[in-house]
């Protein structure tokens, strides 16, 4: 008889000769035909445009940090509510005290300025006179 | 099912997260001065001591079995959070000098201490992990606060990528320890080991334990560490290798005494001669005062080996005299590093950390000259210090457990390292002081002073009444 760990193992054989013959029957059947096209960077179809390290603003950085704080909140607000009922004031307490320990992470980036942005100041092209003298 | 009674017992837990979660408040919203954050967390860290001190005879498991207090945890407890009170008091100073004095470093180093204790009360190893991830994180974080400074950032680098690495280890093991046995809860796990010693278990359970001795840098182990202390601000590495290493310490000892591996003390054994010889041997050639105090946390890593190695009551006694007095020797001596350290004028690097720089130190500022001698003597196990009592009951138990080869090598290997202390106390006293600032006398902080001044007297007493420790903790010699 096979032990629980035995089962992992003939599904890890399994999942990796899967991956194996899908990998290799590929390159042995399957016909190649190099173009020009095929060995261009991929971007939607469309021709590439400048470099692909850009730089970007830091801020979207704090924000996706700021979301995680958030989400983590989410994924344990579920679980959390469906036994609401069962558990009661305890549940309730607890769960005041998770949000609390978020809340004060959220109070943080707060006062630091992580959440204030930028306004953008566009320079806007402004005309010093209104008639161009002819200047030969 | 959680009791609310049991929450009593909790309080000093309850008090490290809860002030590291209101000095981060603190912190940001009194920009201005450091002062408040700085007070806050040292009385926090003070009063979570006195609560540990007061109930240091509970014994009971709570929280759906996650967390046991007991004798043993309490003390290794206190001996981490007098570490962290000592490095508390010396950080503001130091921290000032090198223009990092953050308010977060006070909040990140609570969250550090958080994980310390909840690792040393963990009775799941669930919670043994996320104590010590949570350690962990605050420690790469730590590494790398002098954030403009390459050697920093490579050292918190480093750290980060091979502790990741090896917490890849720690939860593989465990993972096979679960399924050797189908517990988490340690004290399950211990019950049914006598019945289940199958490969997988104990596979596991090397696995588990090469995740601890990554921490406390046991031989094969210990590359990390020189760099790491040598990037990181010298508090942080001060309290990283004395709290972090009694964090270690304190989880892996009771369950490996527990266990009682009797077949495999020859290995330990092994272990314990390849610490001490790497890091005794190594610490001979060094010529910067923060890598040599490095690799004598290594060698000391070792002498902590020989006494789990005993496997008995009496060399976990030795275990936590021993941490005691390294929490004051190591501590000082890195404070006293961390006060004449300076920064060069691009601000890129460390000064004063080379012993060519510490000639002539007994002329410029004898107290600092002479409380260093005395940490480097306790460190070398020097009779009238604490230093000596910790090796001797260490050395002591492993001669108790018939391993007197393991206690001759360790001792011949103490003899070796009094070479490169001794050194380092030649070039203060014997050699005229050099270059443009030779004359004048090094500036401390009143602080820094009351920090150096608490590890000198902590160094003393425990050197001349080492009865103190075991009258205190009376439960230790039943």
């Amino acid at each position: 008889m096979l032990s629980d760990f035995g089962q992992v193992l003939i599904f890890m054989i399994i999942s990796i000769g899967f991956v194996a013959i899908a990998v290799i029957s590929g390159k042995i059947v399957g016909p190649r035909f190099a173009s020009k096209g095929k060995d261009s960077t991929y971007e939607c179809g469309e021709d590439t445009v400048g470099d692909t390290w850009v730089r970007f603003n830091f801020r979207y950085y704090v924000v996706a940090l700021i979301f995680i704080i958030f989400d983590v909140e989410i994924v344990f607000l579920f679980p959390w509510a469906v036994v609401f009922k069962e558990m009661g004031l305890l549940a309730f307490i607890e769960m005041t005290i998770f949000l609390f320990i978020l809340i004060v992470g959220f109070i943080y980036a707060y006062a630091k300025g992580d959440l204030y942005w930028d306004k953008p100041q566009p320079i806007v092209p402004k005309l010093d006179r209104q008639i161009f003298k002819s200047e030969i | 099912m959680i009791n609310f009674n049991d929450l009593k017992e909790i309080i000093p837990l309850i008090i490290i997260a809860a002030s590291a979660l209101i000095s981060l408040l603190i912190a940001v919203y009194s920009k201005k001065s450091g002062m408040p954050v700085y007070v806050f967390s040292l009385l926090a860290v003070l009063a979570a001591l006195i609560f540990t001190g007061l109930n240091v005879t509970k014994d009971v498991i709570i929280i759906s079995e996650m967390l046991r207090i007991n004798p043993y945890s309490n003390a290794f407890c206190m001996i981490a959070l007098l570490s962290v009170f000592i490095t508390f008091m010396a950080s503001k100073d130091y921290l000032e000098k090198l223009g990092i004095n953050f308010g977060e470093y006070y909040s990140i180093l609570l969250f550090a201490l958080f994980g310390m204790m909840t690792m040393i009360y963990a009775n799941d190893m669930l919670t043994v992990f996320i104590g010590l991830e949570t350690m962990s994180i605050c420690f790469y974080v730590l590494t790398g606060l002098l954030r403009k400074r390459m050697k920093s950032n490579e050292s918190a680098m480093k750290y980060f990528l091979l502790g990741a690495f090896m917490t890849g280890f720690l939860l593989y093991g465990m993972s096979l320890i679960y399924g050797a046995t189908g517990y988490t809860n340690i004290t399950k796990i211990l019950a049914t080991y006598t019945a289940i010693r199958t490969p997988m278990f104990l596979i596991g359970l090397a696995l588990f334990m090469i995740g601890f001795f990554f921490k406390i840098g046991i031989f094969p182990f210990q590359m990390w560490i020189p760099d790491v202390y040598e990037g990181a601000p010298t508090v942080v590495s001060g309290m990283m290798s004395t709290a972090g290493k009694v964090a270690a310490v304190g989880t892996l000892i009771p369950v490996l005494i527990t266990l009682n591996l009797v077949e495999y003390k020859m290995l330990f054994s092994i272990l314990a001669t390849l610490t001490m010889l790497y890091g005794n041997i190594v610490a001979l050639s060094q010529s910067n005062l923060k890598r040599l105090l490095a690799y004598s946390s290594i060698a000391s890593a070792g002498y902590i080996m020989v006494g789990i190695t005993s496997m008995s009551d009496l060399s976990i006694k030795g275990i936590a005299f021993y941490l005691l007095a390294y929490v004051f020797m190591q501590l000082g001596a890195f404070i006293v590093v961390s006060v004449f350290e300076n920064s060069t004028p691009d601000g890129k690097d460390f000064r004063n950390v080379t012993f060519d720089e510490y000639k002539g130190l007994a002329k410029r500022s004898p107290v600092l000259a002479i409380a260093l001698t005395v940490f480097l003597l306790s460190l070398a196990g020097i009779p009238p210090f604490a230093g000596f009592w910790g090796k001797y009951y260490i050395f002591y138990a492993a001669i108790k457990s018939d391993l007197i080869w393991l206690s001759v090598i360790a001792i011949l290997l103490s003899v070796i390292s009094v070479y490169y202390y001794l050194k380092v106390i030649v070039y203060m006293w014997f050699k005229e002081p050099e270059g443009e600032t030779s004359g004048e006398a090094v500036p401390v902080k009143a602080l820094s002073y009351a920090a150096i001044m608490v590890s000198l007297a902590g160094t003393l007493l425990f050197g001349l009444y080492p009865d103190l420790f075991f009258t205190f903790f009376k439960f230790l010699i039943k």
